[in-house]
């Protein structure tokens, strides 16, 4: 697509933007685009979500999700197996999310505090200044606890905490489901005692 | 397992709230809660938990999340590109209910064809299954493109008055899409790139070739062009050495556009 020069990087790439939605309004796609898109629809949040919480900046977290859903279109068209596919795109971005980060060379410090920033981001919606104290209070044990947790246990529970069931966190990770129901016991025995401080 | 005074564990609890305990055991759970307070408030803790724990990982990172629109319409009009440039059929059952017995056949005779070419090539391990599933976006799949230098040396690179990308030729063009396992992929919408370009002291060998979209991401070839014209200026004022480059160039060049060029995002 063609801008003329006297445009601003962020005007075009709005209109880049727009003319794809404008696009794929009007042109007719095959039943396999279809479905990835819908399955785009319901699991790009989760996704972005997780693959974030490894401490990538949103936009690498967006190219990984576009990655995974590309490779999912090849993985469909070649006539694979459509077993699980929600675990088998959470696998595909894990895998994705790992590489990325390796390759940035982020350091495992690092990734803990840009959990811990995303956290901090949480909207206090409570209008009382002691109810937003106490929420404050509760959010930062929360978070000193997910922040100690090993990298294994903190996946399994981010995992769960988008909805995968014990066999897909299993499969992502590819651990046993023994392992994944340990671990969840673990961290969820650290929050509650966390709460109880 | 747990009867009156023998309390369920914590695992147990969980595994119960999670919806992962057997239809029998959870019938017991539940005679067992139903008689036992100590164990009910646990139960009600462990929620507790959990539903503090989402609250916070949703309500801190769903305000990072940009607008889907965007990156919906950026994925269907790749997608798009894609199933039209390699039309192939979903399953090979809709295959025959549709009467596309012969792009079956094609997909075959494609199948069988990078089978040979693959086959011949025997530093590529199991190539098949990878490049038949593996979309190149922003980098290479490093079983087909590890990257490969010559043996040219830094003077030899910084005195050659060739242009940076030579063209690659055809045939090599269409080896490298068949071995990505995009046989039909649009020369338009993607650029045969040299991972380690020849100003660098990249060779001529298909080790150092991949498809590289003009397009998907804003990691794209042009972006990657504009590195290599930096990484070329930086090594032939001497203030980085080729082998530096060439290996920061081949095993991550989107960290090295990311250094060199001081930004998180390409630079217009």
């Amino acid at each position: 697509m063609m801008f003329m020069t006297d445009r601003s990087p962020e005007s075009a790439l709005r209109l880049s933007v727009q003319g794809q939605i404008e696009a794929t309004r009007k042109s007719p796609s095959s039943p396999l685009v279809e479905e990835v898109v819908s399955l785009f629809d319901q699991l790009r949040d989760r996704l972005l979500r997780y693959v974030i919480s490894f401490g990538l900046p949103v936009q690498d977290g967006e190219d990984i999700v576009q990655e995974v859903f590309l490779a999912l279109f090849g993985h469909l068209q070649l006539g694979r197996s459509r077993r699980n596919l929600r675990a088998w795109t959470f696998r595909v971005a894990h895998n994705q999310a790992l590489k990325r980060r390796s390759q940035a060379r982020i350091g495992a410090q690092q990734i803990m505090d840009d959990s811990a920033l995303s956290m901090e981001l949480a909207l206090d919606t409570n209008p009382r200044p002691e109810d937003q104290a106490a929420s404050s209070q509760r959010r930062q044990r929360v978070l000193a606890v997910v922040r100690a947790l090993p990298e294994q246990d903190r996946r399994c529970l981010i995992l769960r905490a988008e909805g995968l069931r014990y066999r897909e966190i299993a499969e992502v990770l590819d651990i046993s489901l023994g392992a994944v129901s340990l671990s969840l016991e673990r961290s969820l025995t650290r929050l509650t005692r966390a709460a109880q401080w | 397992m747990w009867y009156r005074d023998i309390h369920p564990t914590d695992q147990n609890l969980i595994l119960a709230a999670d919806g992962e305990l057997s239809p029998r055991r959870l019938n017991r759970l539940r005679k067992h809660l139903s008689g036992c307070w100590e164990c009910r408030v646990r139960a009600q803790e462990l929620e507790g938990a959990i539903s503090e724990f989402v609250h916070f990982h949703r309500r801190g990172l769903d305000p990072l999340l940009p607008p889907v629109a965007g990156s919906r319409a950026s994925l269907k009009t790749q997608l798009n590109e894609l199933a039209s440039s390699n039309p192939t059929p979903g399953t090979p059952l809709l295959a025959w209910r549709r009467g596309l017995i012969p792009a079956a056949a094609i997909v075959l005779a494609l199948v069988l064809a990078s089978l040979i070419v693959l086959h011949q090539s025997p530093r590529r391990r199991q190539p098949t299954m990878y490049a038949a599933s593996f979309v190149p976006i922003s980098f290479p799949a490093t079983d087909l493109t590890p990257g490969v230098a010559s043996s040219e040396t830094r003077d030899q690179v910084c005195r050659s008055n060739e242009g940076k990308n030579r063209d690659v030729p055809a045939a090599l063009r269409r080896k490298v899409f068949a071995l990505y396992g995009m046989p039909g992929a649009d020369p338009k919408s993607y650029e045969v790139d040299y991972l380690i370009t020849p100003a660098l002291g990249g060779a001529d060998d298909i080790g150092n070739l991949w498809p590289q979209s003009y397009s998907a991401t804003i990691w794209n070839a042009r972006v990657k062009d504009a590195l290599e014209d930096r990484l070329h200026e930086l090594v032939c004022r001497g203030d980085v050495e080729l082998p530096t480059a060439q290996r920061e160039i081949s095993t991550d060049w989107i960290a090295a556009y990311k250094k060199y060029f001081h930004t998180d995002k390409p630079v217009n």
